[in-house]
């Protein structure tokens, strides 16, 4: 029984890893970062896995465990100098529509988000997977009215970021 | 917001590079020990409720005696029960505290458990440091009612205190308990602004940034 459900949470969590890893990368700054926080996110899976019933898609109660491991329950380890060894975040862009301008815009844009505090980049985070504002409050515990509100302050925040 | 929309339609794309983990790469992560704030509360929780526990046990036996001749042990008795009631009920508050934090829950509801958790261990401890300090009070003011027997008692007929008067016995016994008060009360707090400032920092400061949004 507990073979099985094992089993099953380790293949959901593989097709699904796409989601953590991309928490991972907007809430740590180097690779050592990124693995660790994955770690920890994995375990609190795996804890709340046994109530998770299937009733929620596994990729919605996901993003839920996910969030709150890398705002709340994650503590950096001191032992690490905080360092930078991303270069950003690189997008495939298809050869034949490669364009100068909108790698350096994309680029530019993702690392503004970085730059946000835990509470805003989770709301971009959810935004940018095209949640819709229900299922954004939901997720924080905001009012959905104060969720839109909070989302056009960031969009505004950004673009003073982006053009100061 | 162009850019914005722009970098949202790339990332519905997938196509960020991400970092690819195996199957038996996640199994194993599964297995490690986890290192969130929440075990961090909960291992030094449980050894404040076990050092304010001890502590209470931790009574020489000289000092038992000395209790029992100079008329206190009855009280003290009575005081010992009620404060290991006291403790039952913070104990129990604590677990039940500790197994409402759900990580399912939404990030302000999690944010606000972790918070009630550490707020009933802090009233533990507060309750232990005023418990500590008005004891500490009573039982001074009562000997210092009754100094000349607690000199009968500690220092008259022994041999090592020949020549020791009264008063000197009596500024020095009250002024020593003075500084051991002070200083043990001075190094819990301190204990607790380090250890916990650390700890909560982030949390507090991500809490804030979520009551601002409603306010």
């Amino acid at each position: 029984m507990n073979k099985e459900l094992e089993h099953n949470f380790v293949t959901q969590l593989e097709q699904n890893q796409n989601i953590v890893h991309k928490i991972c990368r907007l809430y740590t700054n180097d690779s050592d970062g990124h693995n660790d926080l994955f770690q920890e996110i994995t375990i609190q899976l795996w804890r709340a896995y046994p109530k998770f019933r299937g009733d929620s898609k596994f990729s919605t109660w996901m993003y839920r465990v996910a969030l709150n491991t890398a705002i709340t329950l994650y503590r950096k380890s001191k032992r690490r100098v905080a360092t930078q060894d991303f270069e950003g975040v690189s997008f495939k862009i298809k050869a034949d529509e490669y364009d100068d301008t909108i790698e350096e815009q994309l680029s530019l844009m993702y690392d503004a988000v970085k730059t946000l505090n835990d509470i805003d980049k989770a709301l971009v985070f959810l935004y940018l997977e095209d949640k819709n504002y229900k299922e954004i409050s939901s997720t924080l515990g905001i009012s959905e009215v104060n969720a839109r509100v909070k989302m056009n302050r960031i969009k505004g925040k950004l673009r003073k970021i982006l053009n100061p | 917001m162009d850019e914005l929309e722009l970098l949202k339609s790339k990332w519905q794309e997938g196509n960020q590079e991400l970092p690819k983990l195996s199957y038996n790469d996640i199994y194993k992560m599964r297995h490690n020990k986890s290192a969130s704030i929440v075990k961090w509360i909960f291992i030094i929780s449980v050894c404040e409720l076990v050092f304010w526990i001890v502590l209470g046990f931790l009574s020489p036996e000289s000092n038992k005696e000395l209790l029992v001749q100079i008329g206190l042990q009855n009280t003290l008795t009575i005081l010992y029960a009620i404060n290991y009631a006291i403790i039952a009920v913070f104990l129990i508050l604590f677990y039940l505290n500790y197994k409402n934090i759900k990580t399912t829950d939404t990030v302000k509801t999690l944010m606000h458990s972790i918070i009630k958790t550490r707020k009933t261990v802090s009233y533990f401890v507060i309750y232990n440091v005023v418990s500590f300090v008005l004891s500490l009070l009573y039982v001074n003011l009562y000997f210092f009612s009754k100094k000349s027997e607690l000199f009968g008692i500690l220092i008259k007929d022994k041999d090592a205190y020949k020549g020791v008067s009264i008063e000197t016995f009596t500024s020095v016994f009250f002024i020593t308990q003075f500084i051991i008060g002070i200083l043990l009360i001075g190094f819990i707090l301190l204990f607790y602004r380090i250890v916990y400032g650390i700890l909560l920092r982030k949390l507090k400061h991500n809490y804030g940034e979520l009551e601002k949004i409603e306010m």
